[in-house]
């Protein structure tokens, strides 16, 4: 890295570039192989803890009545609202040609599908038959058996494939003339597979202009598209009577969360790339600076989300709604429901700070809870809610158990193994995009480009 | 083949001197040209789509997404009029599209639009392809433009003239 | 078609199918009016017998599939129990399947138990019953039995005295001798007499526990129905007096709640403030002429004005009806309160209106205590050299800890059990010879007089046993030295001698009385005439220390005696009135146990003079201050542990710390000793299903003041609001079936849960998962609190279900249709669909979704007993309340196939509804206007539960009618009170969001 070490404030050229993107993916050192470790061993006892649930039935994880729902749901929505950051940066700040988004999209993306992928997991974990999930699909089949399309939980189906398809499609897209670019930077074996990864790209006028156009038509559909994804799922509850549900609030509530705790997870794994790789010259105080700004602005407009949900319970006057509310702050639950509040609404105020927003550490501490309050919101959302809702019979307090929570952090395992495979195969760092927003070498015009 | 044409390639370092380059060999009537950048440039774009239609891509674009509009709405309907279940007492479909199914055809012709662009952009683009064309040099993805002029034989000397004259690092036939 | 014909086409055809199960036994195990050529498997056969859970002795239908009992109904031919089962009836099943029954005789060495051949068995009695007699102590040899009324008991007592043995003895705990001694006194006869509680426009109770056990806990909550619950405006008035707030007395329209003991007191001062006023027959000033119904207030606790207000009730309800019972009135002077209640009754004209002597009860030949007690302390004593011991009887675990039992069994020499279970008896007997079930038994019992129930073997022995009847006979015949067809005991075996004491009886029409379930003729209510019988009204004795609490150790609703405790379907399904299932626990007053720093769940420690037990606190609002009350029977079968539950830290059995109390006369002091409690740290949480019982201002259970009630009866129903929808209705081409549940009539005996268990294969999940909320049960019984009442105010009993949603939410969140809605307006479910993503058991309002966490299995030979009918739900899927859509089927098939007609009332039965005593739940065709649960369902005091919702539930309920504030105005009820005045009319409350 040294060699890009000695002019972080220098603007690199297309060399420096190639050079730097390349340099990311030299074989790992021994910390890189010590956190895969402690990912692999997290992983194998995520599936162990799969495995025996999938054995002995539901009634290993801690579920029960009224909580048929708990911890699974919640990490599920959880990721998949980690997700959203990574299509907003690429789509949306894209079409808004906001030009810091190309140093850290790459990164986000990755993470979008990963995440996705690993809220994927959570519907068959959480299936009570899980080997019979396949019937949520509508394959065709002699008894003309399908799905019911009414469903909110085939509406997730849909969205969340179709998000899947869309985001690995974009991301590809994006990574043709990189790899294409990794081909001719590399040699033997790695150069014959990056060859076949870049489909033979040239970079010739007419692929470019038909990929530009492909490209913008993506970020055109990825818009709307991630916009969607996280209102279904968030029908998941607004479409069910459970009072704390039932509320036409849920949509945007959910798909500001989404971002808000999606860039929270891209400033988790952007900072220590930037750190660890040396990107500094690429990753700058201003990018920091912007996220830190749109962490800060999704999570006012969450607290506002919060306080309408609680005025609207209240307001309306329906006994059974106010009696869920009540019981949720005042409860078992309680401390849950203030944890979501002070990472959420309080931690991220110290951004108004200008010097935190471009410092590394408190960046990182920032997100951290961010994460954690957001995981806790979606607990809160499913939990209590559960606990307390119509029927005083059956009212009760949902416990976890080992199983449960180890499929829960195992959850992160799987995620974080798959983005640390990804940053040593693929250029974490976008080579062409980063590239334009660099100044053209020129021969007349003066710049301070190349030398 | 070699016979009827010959490429020539001009490989450059910087934007204005490949833009002079093409401007030249546009004025000189020289049409047929490929030209390799590691970045999608505007100045060499502006030289070269002045007399290009724009990209058919939105065409697949177009299609694909009307196409998975369709589809979702029949899967719906016919899946739920073939079974007429009443379910929370709500009748099997309404028409033209019962509220939840738009849910359902809104994600589909997102997901066979977007499908349908990359599959044009491929096309288009002519990938895949195995093994990259003669005149490709692996500096073009990474600091250097390349200009590659097809004409016939007899002709490569002015052409060759006009890359160097425009300041090109190098050229070869 | 009537049920009784239905009855006997299936049992012509199907009882050969039970031959068909199982070939070899046909000849033993079927009534012989069946032709074998009528094979028809496939098809169930029904066979009436008698129940021998209790000595209740109801009749029962027994449901054979291919040669198995699957499920049990009541008779509706039954004279006692008119086709209504209790929980235990329903229960008994899980008996005959028992995993832990004795297969084969065994012999004990040590406590390891070996099993020996029968003749080798049979050898060994008889060697011992010779040897005792040739030692001539022929009176050494005593046989112990339950109540066995019929042939059996003949037979029995026949034996005894051909051997020259004792007289037999027959133990039953919950004898009811202070009636008999009371009836002796006052009206001469020594009898149980019958009370005609369906006659009776006031019932005034003392204590007696008439849901859960006493005399005959079906036919009684029957009557109580057709007495109280309201009908056109009619209704009966119903005061309780106890301590503690039984189940019974959660039903009462006033529950006076009186210092544990003074039940005699109390009545006298009714009885003297009845005199005062007029009310009664002054013949009888004279018995109590010495009361002071100041004083009594005060030692009762019950203040003067209450005690004016139940003489009153009680002096204007004619005919009324005193009756007394249950622990709290079985104290050293339970005779004096049977006396004084005897005297009510009298003076105020009962007798022969709703006291009827005649059709007596059997109870009235139980051997009395006192004579039990001598027995034991003979067996203490050694004089006793050979105990036989019939089925159901278990002295080691049913006899007061101050009698010492177990330790006095230990001292026979030789000790025969015939029980086919094991239990703290049989592991005192040195060999065991296990009696066939009574299922799979001839015999025949006789509940009162006037009914002989018959009882046919319903299928062959599961497990390898003898009539205890055959066993006697060889034995008898073989100490006696007499072969077959000479001697004292001549029959081959029990069926022969059956048979030949049959004869007389039914005059050659055994088939017929076979397929009723008996004979039954009605018996004149023998003319009695009441005599002031003096009577003191001395308060309980209690033994132990001053300052402790009074015991109540009451009988179980689920448990009896401890006969039900095996069967993991009565551990599982909770009481209804602590909610709490499998373990047993001690109520301590609310007051007490704040003082003593008890929470629910705390181990306490309860210590009488004759023994301590520790068991799980659970603190209520509603006992009286000075008593702790411990449920009766809880122990656990060897198999529900590990299984289903932890072992229990010691003896669950508050009978351990009674006093013997021999001489007193008037059965075993269930109220006999005070106790200390203690915290020993320890906790022990109780699995307590309903999670609280206040509804929140939600109007689960809704309630109307009689007066609207009688009201609204006269205007009909006010009209309902519109339904506002944007969808078109579903059409029902056919049927639409529908539910009414009377929560008026609900007394919350349980039975129909037990009854949903077996009809639809439910499994056990166990303490710890039905703690957590993982019950599977399809229907719950739940009792509500009216809101803002006291704690002791009404309870309202509310069988809960699914409730058949036309609107359902569980549906359309299913994404695979799993959950779906029928042509017949049922709430489908698929079990081969459902993926299990519980969503539809998150969004259903009245959570009844239940899901199969695990794989719940049926420990053998219990999945015999499954009904083949009803898919067994495997691992992860969603279950719930079918509306018995097997039986939907198998009418509509019957009536549509077999008759050519529409389903009508009565063709299509649900199992809860089949069961049920009071006959509070309805089942039928909406669509049919004529239909009962049509009109039901029109009635002005149904409603539908979570209405607001508008989940518009198939099932309706009907408001339980109050008097105003439940007290002091017994009169009210009475018919003939005519409406209250206005200001008592108010609207039904609608206190939901206030």
């Amino acid at each position: 890295m040294s060699v890009a070490g000695e002019r972080h404030t220098a603007t690199p050229s297309y060399g420096d570039v190639n050079r730097d993107v390349m340099a990311t993916l030299r074989p790992p050192g021994n910390l890189y192989f010590a956190w895969m470790c402690i990912v692999g061993l997290l992983l194998t006892c995520f599936f162990l803890a799969w495995s025996y649930q999938i054995f002995v039935g539901m009634g290993a994880a801690g579920k029960r009545t009224p909580q048929m729902w708990a911890m699974y749901i919640t990490t599920f929505v959880f990721w998949i609202g980690i997700g959203h950051a990574g299509t907003l940066i690429s789509a949306v700040l894209y079409l808004f040609r906001a030009r810091w988004r190309t140093s850290i999209y790459r990164a986000a993306e990755a993470m979008t599908i990963f995440a996705v992928m690993t809220a994927g997991l959570f519907p068959l974990i959480h299936a009570g038959r899980m080997w019979f999930a396949y019937f949520l699909l509508p394959y065709p089949n002699q008894r003309y058996l399908w799905p019911n399309f009414k469903s909110p939980l085939v509406w997730d189906v849909f969205a969340i494939s179709t998000y899947l398809s869309i985001s690995t499609v974009f991301f590809i897209v994006g990574l043709i003339p990189d790899i294409a670019a990794l081909r001719d930077g590399s040699s033997g074996w790695r150069r014959r597979i990056y060859g076949m990864l870049s489909l033979g790209w040239e970079g010739s006028d007419s692929q470019w202009r038909h990929y530009r156009r492909a490209y913008g038509l993506l970020a055109a559909f990825a818009t709307p598209l991630v916009l969607s994804v996280h209102s279904v799922v968030s029908w998941d509850f607004a479409m069910a009577l459970v009072p704390g549900w039932h509320s036409t609030l849920f949509a945007p509530f959910f798909v500001d969360g989404a971002i808000f705790s999606g860039f929270a997870m891209v400033l988790i794994l952007v900072l220590p790339m930037r750190h660890f790789f040396d990107l500094r010259a690429y990753v700058t105080d201003r990018h920091l600076d912007m996220m830190a700004k749109l962490i800060l602005v999704t999570g006012l407009v969450l607290t506002y989300f919060y306080a309408c949900e609680l005025f609207t319970s209240w307001y309306s006057g329906e006994h059974i709604e106010k009696a869920s509310l009540f019981w949720r702050l005042t409860s078992t639950y309680w401390w849950a429901l203030f944890t979501m509040y002070f990472c959420n609404c309080v931690s991220p105020l110290i951004l108004f700070w200008k010097k935190a927003r471009t410092s590394p550490v408190i960046l990182y501490v920032v997100s951290i809870l961010v994460l954690i309050g957001m995981w806790f919101e979606r607990f809160n959302i499913i939990v209590p809610s559960l606990g307390h809702d119509f029927y005083p019979y059956t009212w009760g307090i949902y416990v976890p158990t080992v199983t449960d929570s180890t499929i829960v952090i195992g959850s992160f395992a799987w995620f974080f193994l798959l983005f640390l495979g990804f940053i040593k195969v693929m250029p974490s760092l976008s080579v062409v995009e980063v590239k334009e927003t660099l100044p053209p070498p020129m021969k007349e015009a003066a710049h301070g480009g190349h030398h | 083949m070699a016979a009827t044409t010959e490429t020539v390639l001009g490989v450059f370092a910087h934007v204005d001197t490949t833009v002079r380059a093409l401007e030249e060999l546009r004025a000189k009537g020289y049409h047929d040209l490929t030209v390799y950048t590691p970045v999608p440039v505007h100045e060499i774009e502006d030289v070269l789509e002045r007399d290009r239609p724009v990209s058919r891509v939105r065409l697949f674009t177009l299609l694909g997404s009307l196409a998975g509009l369709a589809a979702a709405w029949i899967l719906t309907a016919w899946t739920s009029l073939r079974w007429g279940l009443f379910v929370g007492g709500k009748p099997p479909i309404g028409l033209p599209v019962s509220p939840p199914y738009v849910v359902i055809m809104f994600e589909m012709m997102v997901l066979f639009g977007g499908i349908a662009t990359v599959i044009g952009m491929v096309v288009l683009g002519r990938l895949p392809r195995l093994r990259t064309s003669a005149s490709f040099d692996r500096r073009f993805t990474n600091d250097r433009f390349g200009v590659a002029v097809h004409c016939a034989p007899a002709r490569s000397g002015s052409v060759r003239e006009i890359l160097r004259a425009a300041g090109a690092e190098e050229v070869r036939a | 078609m009537k049920r009784r014909d239905f009855f006997k086409i299936v049992t012509a055809t199907g009882a050969a199918a039970a031959a068909g199960g199982c070939q070899q036994a046909t000849e033993t195990i079927l009534p012989l009016v069946v032709p074998n050529e009528q094979l028809v498997p496939g098809v169930a056969a029904w066979f009436a017998t008698v129940c021998r859970e209790c000595p209740a002795g109801c009749g029962v239908l027994a449901r054979n599939r291919e040669g198995r009992v699957v499920k049990l109904e009541g008779n509706p031919d039954h004279p006692v129990n008119r086709g209504g089962l209790c929980i235990r009836g329903q229960a008994a099943l899980q008996g005959l399947y028992h995993p832990d029954r004795v297969s084969g005789p065994q012999r004990r060495n040590g406590a390891i138990f070996t099993s020996l051949g029968w003749d080798e068995a049979l050898k060994a009695v008889g060697e011992r019953l010779a040897a005792a007699r040739g030692a001539g102590k022929g009176r050494g040899v005593a046989l112990v039995t339950q109540l066995e009324t019929g042939s059996l008991g003949a037979l029995m007592d026949r034996w005894t005295e051909a051997l020259g043995a004792r007289p037999r003895v027959t133990l039953e705990p919950f004898g009811h001798e202070a009636i008999r001694a009371a009836s002796r006194a006052v009206f001469g006869r020594d009898a149980v007499p019958s009370y005609a509680f369906e006659d009776a426009r006031v019932i005034l109770n003392f204590g007696a526990d008439w849901v859960e056990t006493w005399i005959n806990n079906v036919a009684f909550p029957s009557a109580f129905a057709r007495m109280h619950a309201f009908r056109e405006g009619r209704t009966g008035t119903y005061i309780h007096v106890e301590p503690r707030q039984s189940l019974t007395a959660a039903n009462a329209d006033q529950w006076v709640r009186n210092a544990p003991g003074t039940e005699a007191a109390l009545a006298l001062a009714v009885l003297k403030t009845l005199i005062d006023r007029g009310l009664a027959d002054r013949a009888y000033a004279g018995v109590a002429a010495q009361i002071d119904v100041k004083k009594v207030a005060d030692e009762t606790g019950v203040d003067a004005q209450t005690i004016e207000g139940i003489a009153d009730a009680f002096g204007r309800g004619k005919p009324a009806l005193a009756i007394a019972g249950g622990a709290a009135a079985s104290g050293s002077n339970a005779t004096q309160v049977q006396t004084a209640v005897a005297l009510l009754n009298a003076a105020t004209g009962n007798v022969g209106k709703t006291v009827r002597f005649g059709a007596d009860w059997a109870y009235g030949k139980a051997t009395p205590y006192a004579e039990v007690a001598k027995v034991v302390q003979a067996m203490a004593a050694g004089e006793i050299e050979v105990l036989l011991l019939g089925p159901g009887v278990n002295p080691a675990f049913t006899l007061p800890g101050g009698l010492k039992a177990a330790d006095a069994i230990k001292k026979v020499p030789f000790v025969v059990s015939f029980g086919n279970l094991p239990d703290e008896t049989t592991t005192l007997a040195h060999l065991i010879l296990p009696d066939t079930h009574w299922l799979e038994s001839w015999g025949d019992y006789a509940p009162r007089e006037g009914v002989t129930g018959l009882m046919q073997p319903a299928m062959k022995p599961i497990r390898d046993a003898r009539p205890m009847g055959d066993v006697l006979l060889t034995v008898g015949r073989a100490v006696l030295g007499a072969e077959e067809g000479k001697g004292p005991l001549p029959w081959a075996g029990f069926e022969a001698y059956l048979r030949a004491a049959w004869e007389p009886v039914m005059k050659g029409d055994l088939a017929g009385a076979q397929r009723r379930g008996g004979v039954w003729r009605d018996v004149a209510s023998a003319a009695v005439a009441g005599r002031p019988a003096p009577v003191e009204a001395t308060a309980a004795k209690l033994e132990g220390d001053a300052g402790g609490y009074a015991l109540l150790a009451y009988p179980s609703l689920r448990m009896y005696d401890g006969r039900g405790a095996s069967r993991a379907w009565l551990q599982e399904a909770p009481d209804p009135i602590t909610s709490v299932a499998w373990d047993a626990w001690v109520e301590i007053a609310a007051e007490t146990a704040t003082a003593l720093g008890i929470t629910r769940g705390d181990v306490v420690r309860v210590t009488s003079p004759h023994g301590a037990i520790e068991l799980p606190a659970y603190p209520t609002p509603t006992l009286h201050p000075k008593a702790v009350a411990i449920p009766i029977g809880h122990r656990y079968a060897r198999y529900h542990v590990p299984r289903y539950v932890g072992a229990p830290s010691t003896s669950q059995n508050p009978v351990a710390l009674l006093p013997a109390a021999a001489e007193a006369g008037g059965g075993i002091q269930y109220l006999g000793v005070r106790v200390t409690l203690a915290k020993t740290g320890a906790r022990r949480p109780l699995a307590v299903l309903q999670a609280t019982f206040d509804q929140d201002h939600r109007e689960l259970a809704r309630h109307v003041e009689l007066g609207t009630a009688r009201e609204e009866a006269l205007r009909g129903r006010t009209e309902a609001h519109e339904v506002l929808t944007m969808y078109t209705g579903q059409r029902y081409p056919g049927y639409r079936w529908g539910m009414a549940v009377d929560v008026d009539a609900c007394v919350g005996c349980g039975a129909c849960v037990v009854a949903c268990i077996a009809e639809n294969n439910v499994p056990v999940v166990g303490k710890a998962e039905a703690a957590y909320g993982r019950q599977v049960h399809w229907l719950r019984i739940e009792r509500w609190l009216p809101d803002g009442g006291k704690p002791e105010a009404q309870n309202f009993f509310m069988p809960m279900f699914c409730q058949h949603c036309e609107v359902a939410p569980c549906e359309p969140v299913c994404p695979v249709f799993a959950a779906y809605r029928t042509e017949e307006g049922l709430n489908g479910q698929v079990y081969n669909r459902c993926v299990g993503t519980r969503y539809c058991g998150n969004n259903c309002p009245y959570h009844v979704r239940r899901f199969n966490w695990y794989n719940y299995d049926f420990p053998e030979p219990l999945e015999v007993q499954l009904n083949p009918d009803v898919t067994v739900r495997q691992l992860g899927v969603m279950e719930k309340c079918t509306m018995c859509i097997q039986r939907i089927v198998a009418g509509k098939d019957h009536a549509h196939r077999d008759e050519k007609r529409p389903v009508r009332d009565g063709d299509i039965v649900t199992a809860c509804q089949q069961t049920c005593p009071t006959r509070a739940i309805t089942f039928g065709n909406l669509k049919d206007d004529g239909s009962a649960v049509s009109k039901l369902q029109q009635s002005p005091r149904a409603y539908q539960v979570l209405d607001e919702i508008g989940t518009r539930p198939g099932v309706s309920y009907l408001a339980k009618v109050v008097r105003a504030d439940g007290a002091g105005d017994g009169g009210h009820g009475a018919p003939r009170a005519g409406y209250p005045p206005a200001a008592d009319i108010r609207p039904p409350r609608q206190g939901g969001h206030k």
